[in-house]
């Protein structure tokens, strides 16, 4: 924040800045003061709502338009669908599930498909703007309330050689939290990936973006381990890679 | 039925608008975080229009105005966790991030000169109208009442600021007004329609 600027004066700026009104000195400043005044957010947000009620236009959006974006949804990610967050059928999973579940080794045959439903709550995490800043304050805070609670299972993820680790907990709940800031940021065109392993079963619990922080994700059963990998951009149905991390359950 | 069937295919489709149809935004936003391509599909259907309204507004260009609602959606499918349904709707954010967005084109070089000689040369043909454009929903009327409680001028600084996509500075030079005067006439301006449109009854805010 610049050191000339005070709180009355930011204050000022809020009602420019929710209509991107400010140049982008004000706006990085003003973007500081929020992440630290709850009333100042309230304000913008308010203001925002009021601009939606001014923009709202009650035309269509043009035909084929729709078609682009799916058409832009694969390019993006070859093969996610609606399949990514499920479990992979036995078969295919033993056959295909790779390094991933090689590695977390000792999974024993699963007695019979665990249905997970994963929500991948939170991917491509760019922590770059005001959402983001403040969304991982609440998200720090939950992961420290997962590891104190001894009702969550935790899991301690390490790369092979030890030097880079992760810790995530799981409340009863199916939330999960996990830290994973020790890992090195990756260019854009690649991701972390995280896995959970029940069994002989491996499911995406979602893509990490290629700076992950502190994420959460959700789990409706119980896992044996977790894994991450890299992963090109928007993520894979299903891993070849060597795990950069894996725990299992302490 | 065969696979590809049409009919088979309008039977799912029926199917899955029914599943979203009275979804929350945090549902569909949830489901679009698990990769359901029918939920993205679902916001489109209820904000596509809106979204694309602004963006044409502020470009006045339909292919660029394209190109953003392109870009709007494709971000909520890549990184659906920056909307945090407890601080505004989902119509709200994705109408912030297509402003934000337009409003980076018309600041490139170039944009904002080949937009005005659009608009001038739109309005030379007597089919553009900007003020009547804006006001085709349920709730215009009560809209449109409170913007004119508001002063000329506030009204003037906003709509300037919001629909040209001009900086509160560069609108202060357009009305020849102080910086300061006008920075201070668009938050007023913005409190005061707040007070207003809820006074008269129209939501403001809260997740569908």
């Amino acid at each position: 924040m610049s050191p000339m600027r005070r709180t009355d004066e930011l204050d000022e700026l809020l009602g420019a800045f929710a209509l991107d009104a400010v140049d982008d000195e004000e706006r990085r400043d003003v973007e500081r003061y929020l992440a630290t005044n709850a009333r100042a957010r309230a304000e913008v947000q308010d203001h925002r709502e009021v601009a939606t009620l001014l923009a709202f236009s009650g035309g269509a959006a043009p035909d084929g338009l729709w078609d682009r974006i799916v058409g832009s949804l694969d390019a993006i990610a070859p093969a996610p669908g609606p399949e990514l967050a499920k479990v992979l059928p036995m078969a295919p999973a033993r056959r295909r599930r790779g390094r991933v579940a090689a590695y977390a080794g000792g999974a024993v045959a699963a007695a019979a498909v665990v249905v997970l439903g994963v929500v991948a709550v939170q991917r491509g995490n760019e922590l770059d703007d005001l959402r983001g800043e403040i969304a991982s304050t609440t998200v720090q805070e939950g992961f420290g309330q997962a590891m104190a609670d001894p009702a969550s299972a935790k899991f301690v993820l390490q790369s092979p050689d030890g030097s880079v680790s992760a810790q995530a907990a799981v409340e009863p709940n199916g939330i999960g939290f996990l830290a994973a800031g020790d890992l090195a940021a990756l260019p854009d065109d690649r991701t972390y990936q995280l896995w959970g392993i029940s069994g002989d079963t491996v499911i995406s619990l979602g893509v990490l973006g290629s700076r992950p922080e502190v994420l959460t994700f959700t789990v409706a059963g119980p896992l044996d381990a977790l894994a991450i990998t890299e992963e090109v951009a928007g993520g894979v149905p299903v891993s070849e890679q060597s795990p950069a991390l894996v725990g299992q359950l302490t | 039925m065969t696979a590809g069937d049409p009919s088979r295919d309008r039977l799912r489709t029926e199917v899955v608008r029914e599943e979203f149809a009275d979804a929350s935004d945090a549902a569909i936003v949830v489901a679009i975080a698990r990769y359901r391509q029918e939920a993205l599909a679902e916001a489109y259907r209820r904000h596509a229009g809106a979204v694309f309204g602004l963006a044409r507004r502020l470009l006045a260009d339909q292919t660029m105005a394209e190109e953003v609602v392109q870009e709007v959606f494709l971000r909520l499918w890549n990184d659906p966790g920056r909307f945090d349904p407890e601080r505004g709707t989902l119509r709200s954010y994705l109408l912030a991030q297509t402003h934000g967005r337009s409003v980076d084109v018309l600041r490139s070089e170039g944009a904002r000169r080949q937009r005005e000689e659009r608009e001038a040369r739109q309005t030379a043909e007597g089919g553009y109208d900007l003020e009547l454009e804006v006001w085709d929903m349920a709730a215009a009327a009560k809209v449109r009442e409170a913007l004119s409680e508001l002063s000329l001028q506030e009204r003037l600084a906003i709509e300037l600021a919001y629909f040209g996509g001009f900086t509160y500075r560069e609108v202060a030079e357009r009305l020849g007004e102080p910086e300061g005067t006008v920075k201070s006439r668009i938050r007023s301006g913005l409190r005061r329609l707040r007070v207003e449109l809820v006074a008269a009854g129209v939501t403001v805010g809260g997740a569908s």
